[in-house]
């Protein structure tokens, strides 16, 4: 077998999302199952970069004196990078435009095969950001992947909103997409935790669907009958 | 092995045709996805035409494409096409088809469905309505068990009152008799439909309500009965075959302990762990349950395995089942072939015989796991959608029983199943590597499927020392876990890709400027991707 990277596996930079090599920040797309892992900041190892422009050519630029092109990292060296500011050995290859090995830990360490889908920008979401589903293990994972210092900033202006409107309503919104089958809540009524809401039916199972919270329901969006994709706003708990 | 036809049968009047001709001229599949693309092929190998139907989700469907001729059922809701009487014995009436074969789920066990097949003079490819009304509804089974002598599993004989007040104190003592925790379960119900698990007296009224009202919705009979949960149980099932002359026989059993929410998710082929005694006694109890009910062509008998040993009938379906697959492997028997058969009024073949025969001492192993369009994170909830790549696996000892491919939607309206993987190896151990190495090589993006599920199955310990129940998946599954592993080097392998990305088309260089960048053709030179090449060049050299 011949690991040859074709020129897909490298995303256009002409379309401007291209990240800034000097960081990126991956962070769980909205909506998967597990919510608690926290973004993943990426930052190149810390090693001297020849400050000059980069040299392509043979030496002699303009009668200047003749530049020294930096050698090529150490192929020891490239393979750690900062991880949440933390140096690991981690190291991706390309095997061809989708699928890759991802090796961590070093020559003894651990060789995950992935599949990595070509990005498409991020719905709703800032310029700069790509949306990528990342196959691991047979687990699908989408990810929003954005220049680490843009998202710094970002996460700056979300914390200040978020102390504004800390007690405000919960929306539910739908987690599979089906048919509402019965409501068993009207607006108004006062809930608790745990309690079923409704039951929407999806390839032929009933599911019901429970409170997340203690509350007074503020408004219901659907009722019998309804179709629903996932995401759409099904009620209000405030 | 091939099935043989040989000169030697028992009831020559029997046979509808000559011994080579194909059973039918043409035959309707009832039915849909892989198990629709399971029929269509037997059909074509039997040298007759196959008819699909298809609703408004389907039109260019597998299946569809497949099949010799299509006809529109109508709009994707199942209660709209698929499941439309009148409008698939019509199709197969336009069409000149000869038989219907249903395959499973939808009208499969359906008795007004076979009857209405038989009295527009065409042939029902499974068991004659009789038989599915007198197995098809499982209290009746169970009472058909009862008096043959064989042990259900303990419960109720009668469907339970569910709107009668003054019946609900009877129940209620009736259930405390069965013991907690116990079981609300469909007459009418498969595949969990219509099931609720009920642990105390309180919860009783609201399960029964809510079973029924599910069991309504999916079967059109709320009819719901108890059953004691036997727990841990070992789920072992017959696969049956019967001819016309009243003959019925065992091909094997299979184990199909690894399910959620009564859903199968693994099914196996011997059940490991038993002595050919064992066996001999078990298939014993399932051929005089199916005989008792005039069971003709293929019909699977299910059975619980309680710790002692013992084994407890749980119900029969009548009809082929979504885990055929791995019994056809390890029998050598096919069995969509021989209901073709069967259905033409033939005898049961020298190959089913042979097998039958065979069957208390099984060769071989087989192991199926079925993918699904399910999050096993999150409680496998249904997880529709489009799949983006689908690569499936394949070299020796792999059989794979779809009807996706890249690019199809996979759509709310219908069963979640997309793909049965099958091995079959010597052992039950080779076959578990083999499992694993096939799973390995599965690739699926777009949706969420339950391939990690199965990857863990096919590395897990408990597995390979065939340590089942029907608890197995709550006692060692733990989705969330295994989710959050693979998003961490899913953030690593995006991240570093980007990282890559970025220095390939703006180099190293610190000033670079997006727009700048932007700008600029990407540099597919650059340094530390060059050095990566090279050092991917270095670790495969081949």
């Amino acid at each position: 077998m011949t690991a040859v990277r074709r020129p897909e596996a490298v995303p256009s930079a002409g379309d401007g999302r291209m990240p800034d090599p000097r960081g990126v920040r991956v962070s769980l797309a909205p909506g998967t199952a597990v919510s608690d892992v926290p973004p993943l900041v990426l930052e190149p190892p810390q090693i001297p970069v020849a400050p000059a422009a980069r040299v392509t050519g043979r030496g002699l630029l303009g009668g200047a004196a003749p530049v020294r092109p930096a050698p090529p990292p150490d192929p020891e060296t490239h393979r750690h990078v900062l991880a949440n500011g933390q140096p690991i050995e981690a190291e991706l290859v390309p095997l061809d435009a989708v699928r890759s090995m991802l090796l961590r830990g070093g020559p003894a360490g651990t060789r995950d095969r992935v599949l990595i889908l070509p990005p498409s920008p991020a719905p709703g979401a800032a310029r700069g950001v790509a949306r990528q589903e990342v196959v691991v293990d047979g687990w699908r994972v989408e990810l929003e992947i954005e220049p680490a210092a843009r998202a710094a900033l970002r996460e700056r202006a979300r914390r200040g909103r978020e102390e504004v409107g800390e007690h405000g309503p919960t929306e539910v919104h739908a987690i599979i997409p089906g048919v509402v089958v019965s409501v068993s809540v009207a607006a108004g009524d006062a809930v608790t935790a745990g309690q079923q809401l409704l039951v929407v039916e999806a390839m032929k199972m009933q599911n019901e669907l429970r409170a997340p919270r203690d509350g007074t329901i503020d408004r219901v969006g659907v009722g019998a009958g309804t179709k629903i994709e996932v995401g759409d706003l099904l009620l209000v708990i405030s | 092995m091939a099935t043989s036809r040989s000169e030697s049968r028992r009831a020559p009047s029997l046979r509808k045709d000559e011994p080579s001709a194909p059973p039918f001229r043409r035959v309707l599949v009832a039915n849909r996805g892989e198990i629709a693309v399971r029929i269509i092929r037997a059909c074509h190998e039997l040298g007759m035409e196959a008819v699909a139907v298809y609703s408004d989700a389907d039109a260019a469907a597998t299946h569809v494409r497949l099949a010799d001729r299509a006809v529109r059922l109508g709009p994707a809701a199942p209660t709209e096409s698929y499941l439309r009487i009148d409008a698939v014995v019509q199709a197969a009436l336009d069409t000149g088809a000869e038989a219907i074969h249903p395959g499973y789920g939808f009208l499969a066990e359906r008795a007004a469905f076979a009857r209405a097949v038989e009295e527009a003079g065409l042939a029902f490819v499974g068991p004659p309505s009789a038989s599915i009304d007198a197995l098809g509804d499982k209290l009746h089974a169970r009472r058909i068990a009862h008096e043959v002598g064989v042990a259900a599993v303990p419960g109720t004989l009668e469907p339970a009152p569910i709107d009668r007040a003054d019946h609900l104190a009877a129940i209620v003592a009736e259930a405390e008799r069965i013991g907690f925790p116990l079981l609300v379960k469909a007459a009418a119900g498969g595949g969990g439909r219509g099931m609720r698990r009920v642990t105390a007296a309180s919860e009783l009224p609201a399960a029964l309500v809510s079973g029924s009202r599910e069991a309504a919705s999916a079967f059109g009979d709320g009819s719901v009965y108890l059953e004691r949960e036997i727990i841990p149980a070992r789920h072992i099932e017959v696969q049956l075959l019967g001819d016309a002359g009243g003959r019925v026989v065992a091909l094997g059993e299979r184990d199909c302990s690894l399910q959620r929410r009564h859903q199968k998710l693994v099914e196996e082929a011997p059940a490991p762990g038993l002595e050919p005694d064992d066996r001999t006694r078990l298939h014993e109890l399932a051929v005089r349950v199916a005989a008792a009910a005039g069971l003709r062509n293929a019909a699977t008998a299910e059975f619980l395995r309680a710790p002692d040993g013992s084994f407890y009938f749980l119900e029969v379906n009548t009809r082929l089942q979504v885990e055929h697959g791995v019994t056809e492997l390890v029998a050598g028997v096919d069995i969509v072939r021989e209901q073709f058969l069967l259905a033409a009024g033939r005898a049961l073949s020298d190959a089913a015989l042979a097998a039958a025969g065979r069957a208390a001492s099984p060769d071989g192993h087989a192991i199926e796991v079925r993918l699904s369009a399910e999050d096993p994170a999150r409680d496998f909830a249904p997880t529709p959608g489009r799949v983006v790549r689908w690569t499936m696996p394949s070299g020796p000892g792999v059989r794979v029983d779809t009807a996706i491919e890249s690019g199809d939607r996979v759509p709310a309206e219908y069963d979640n199943l997309i793909a049965k993987v099958m091995v079959h190896a010597g052992d039950r151990g080779a076959a578990i590597d083999r499992l694993r190495r096939a799973l390995d090589e599965t690739e699926i993006a777009g949706i969420q499927t339950t391939l990690p599920f199965h990857r863990f199955v096919a590395r897990d310990p408990s597995f390979r020392a065939a340590e089942l129940s029907t608890g197995w998946v709550g006692d060692h599954w733990d989705g969330p876990a295994a989710l959050r592993r693979a998003i961490e080097a899913a953030q690593l392998a995006a991240g570093l890709a980007a990282m890559d990305a970025a220095v390939a088309a703006g180099g190293a260089s610190v000033a670079a400027r997006p727009a700048a960048v932007g700008a600029a053709a990407p540099d597919r030179d650059g340094r530390w991707h060059r050095s990566g090449l090279e050092s991917a060049q270095d670790r495969w050299p081949r």
